[in-house]
């Protein structure tokens, strides 16, 4: 997989450079719901003005750096909450903008190319796309709503005591895997020449829906499963 | 300035194993430097900005940090890891590629050592040799694509399920894909089966 230049993210950094030497911070952006114009702002100041805390920004910039969460972090209740939005922006993006494209550029490469592979390939993609956005709905309408409850304190009537941060972490799936399996066949097996330009576009559509993909795993395994499972204690203590 | 090619790390509580250690490679034909290291952490800090290419390693501090250890391997996937044998775990440790006890010969810790350094540097010539399917991983290829299930692929082919599973291993390892739909398509596009007999 596509691996960032490593630039470690301190507070006194300025986002623009850190943009600059990794320009997928600007999808971190977007999912934090951060307008793109910096101006000279450090990683602290953008945090104040933003009302994020610093700890958790510091720590999801640095995952998209490539640095592993060393450690339990204490995260608070809100900055859970904010993850919760930015997993849910980032949902947004996979389903109106990232599949949509890469399904229409495998769309237009098999029109160019009608041999029976890349027409295999298009089911294979349809497949794949129909699991994720399975995988997505399960947890807009079952898992974050109950890390939402969780955090808010409230009452959790109707899932009871039967869900919690373990079932969730059973249920999360590598659903990065079939989009490794895609790009490899594009880049070593399927037999079409030519029409590089799309293929170009295909192929970098793939490497950064997997990178974003990588690090939305990570940032559930890392923080929202620990966290929670750290909250359930306290609430049942 | 020279630097020496080989970076050798030893994760050793005890400061006299260490020096031990660090004695016999200085002294012996190897062309290393040697750093300490406390924890696991440092080593994975200490790998962000410099290579390592092998891990001497008391196995106890590994203990509870499987995970992690698996995880620093799949990242570097050329480090090398020789355990120190204490004599208290008997069985060889899945964690280390190779392991010595304290009382082995110098002789026997430099050329354990040296084994160890060729194979982190020629990682990729071993998988190259072997990067087309055997005719036996062909054949589970093919049933595999025509939706067979494990159990009726070694009835068919006569072998045990657990060599099913090491063949499928060996054929995602091999070609890079992991789906059997994948699969299908690799099988199609190396015409090892013929799409005529296959509906789309």
């Amino acid at each position: 997989m596509f691996h960032t230049p490593k630039t470690k993210v301190r507070p006194a950094t300025k986002m623009a450079e850190l943009i600059d030497a990794n320009p997928h911070l600007l999808l971190m952006l977007q999912h934090f719901n951060i307008d793109f114009r910096v101006n000279d702002l450090t990683v602290w100041q953008l945090c104040i003005r933003q009302g994020i805390s610093e700890n958790l920004f510091v720590s999801i910039a640095n995952l998209y750096n490539g640095f592993d969460i060393r450690g339990p972090q204490p995260f608070t209740r809100g900055d859970l909450l904010l993850v919760i939005d930015f997993l849910k922006s980032s949902h947004d993006f996979y389903r109106r903008e990232k599949y949509p494209q890469i399904s229409s550029y495998i769309r237009q490469l098999q029109e160019n190319h009608p041999v029976r592979e890349m027409k295999l390939l298009e089911k294979f993609f349809k497949e794949y796309f129909d699991e994720v956005l399975e995988h997505l709905d399960y947890e807009d309408s079952t898992a974050f709503p109950y890390f939402i409850s969780l955090l808010e304190g409230g009452e959790n009537d109707r899932l009871g005591k039967r869900y919690s941060s373990k079932v969730y972490g059973d249920h999360h799936t590598d659903i990065e895997l079939k989009l490794q399996d895609l790009k490899n066949l594009l880049l070593m097996y399927v037999d079409i020449e030519g029409d590089l330009e799309l293929r170009r576009k295909l192929l970098f559509a793939l490497y950064e829906l997997e990178f974003d993909l990588y690090i939305h795993s990570l940032i559930e395994e890392k923080i929202l499963i620990p966290s929670g499972q750290r909250i359930e204690k306290e609430v049942n203590v | 300035m020279y630097s020496p090619r080989l970076h050798i790390a030893i994760m050793e509580p005890s400061r006299i194993i260490f020096e031990g250690l660090q004695t016999i490679i200085c002294h012996s034909s190897l062309d290393c430097r040697v750093s300490r290291v406390e924890r696991l952490e440092e080593l994975t800090e200490m790998m962000e900005h410099t290579p390592v290419e092998i891990l001497i390693a008391n196995p106890m501090q590994f203990v509870n940090l499987e995970k992690e250890v698996k995880k620093l391997r799949k990242s570097y996937p050329t480090l090398a890891i020789a355990g120190i044998d204490f004599g208290i775990i008997h069985r060889q440790s899945i964690l280390t590629d190779i392991s010595f006890t304290l009382y082995d010969t110098p002789e026997h810790i430099i050329h354990s050592l040296t084994r160890l350094q060729e194979k982190s540097q020629h990682p990729e010539e071993e998988k190259e040799e072997n990067n087309h399917l055997s005719p036996r991983e062909i054949e589970v290829l093919t049933c595999l694509v025509n939706g067979m299930l494990n159990k009726e692929i070694a009835d068919h082919l006569h072998i045990s399920v657990h060599t099913v599973v090491r063949h499928r291993k060996n054929i995602t390892q091999k070609t890079g894909i992991r789906s059997q739909s994948g699969l299908t398509i690799y099988a199609i596009s190396k015409k090892i089966i013929h799409l005529e007999d296959m509906e789309i």
